[in-house]
């Protein structure tokens, strides 16, 4: 099967704390595939801090992301699904499903962003992945 | 040409979305009246664009551009985005 998620960039029904500590663990992932520095996990909490919840796009999803940097190794995706959801102060919460976005520059990931956008958008892309159950239902509903 | 500019606070993510769903809203619509386009909060400037457009809690930064501001809550609902391209270009 070909997904645009690796099974190593999904983690599902993660417990998180706060809205934070569901940015650092999706961010985590990127980290740890030596996708980005661990800064731009700072990057995108600060972005919410300084502009406001404004990545939490759609009804329970959230794209955490920050500005192209140096702190961005190579363009990458990574997405967690919650446990338990957790709140942003926006009126789309509770935020269930969080992808991170992360781009070298402000094209290069122009076309994966644009297969990803075409699935969420398919209407009940976001209830199905509030149900998967493996890391295998994730990779199925963005299967390409 | 009239222009319509997608805006987020990285250039990338919401912004990028709004631009698609847009533009195939004006196919729906049968409009080639405007270019759709974009960007950072950055480049929200007097005069940039004829409508601004970002998710709701960005609409603020839009203000007193001179342009229209439309918010969107859902960026993924077509519906919305169409409803509300709609009013705001027959304005």
């Amino acid at each position: 099967m070909n997904s645009l998620f690796e099974k190593d960039h999904i983690k599902i029904k993660v417990s998180v704390s706060d809205y934070e500590d569901a940015i650092k663990k999706v961010g985590q992932i990127l980290v740890d595939t030596n996708s980005i520095k661990e800064n731009y996990i700072q990057s995108m909490i600060d972005a919410i801090k300084e502009l406001g919840p404004y990545i939490v796009m759609a009804p329970g999803f959230a794209l955490a992301h920050a500005r192209p940097s140096e702190d961005v190794l190579k363009d990458d995706v990574s997405i967690i699904t919650l446990k338990e959801p957790v709140c942003f102060n926006s009126i789309n919460d509770p935020v269930y499903v969080i992808m991170c976005l992360a781009a070298k520059d402000s094209n290069s990931h122009i076309d994966l962003m644009q297969k990803i956008a075409t699935i969420l958008m398919k209407g009940d892309t976001i209830e199905n992945l509030k149900k998967v159950n493996s890391v295998e239902d994730v990779q199925k509903i963005f299967e390409i | 040409m009239k222009k319509i500019l997608c805006f987020c606070g990285s250039g990338l993510g919401s912004s990028f979305m709004l631009e698609m769903n847009i533009k195939e809203a004006l196919q729906k619509l049968n409009n080639s009246e405007y270019t759709v386009e974009h960007s950072t909060i950055d480049d929200v400037l007097d005069g940039a664009a004829d409508i601004f457009v970002c998710t709701h809690d960005l609409v603020r930064n839009a203000e007193n551009k001179g342009g229209k501001v439309i918010g969107i809550n859902n960026i993924m609902s077509k519906d919305e985005i169409l409803e509300k391209i709609k009013k705001a270009i027959e304005e």
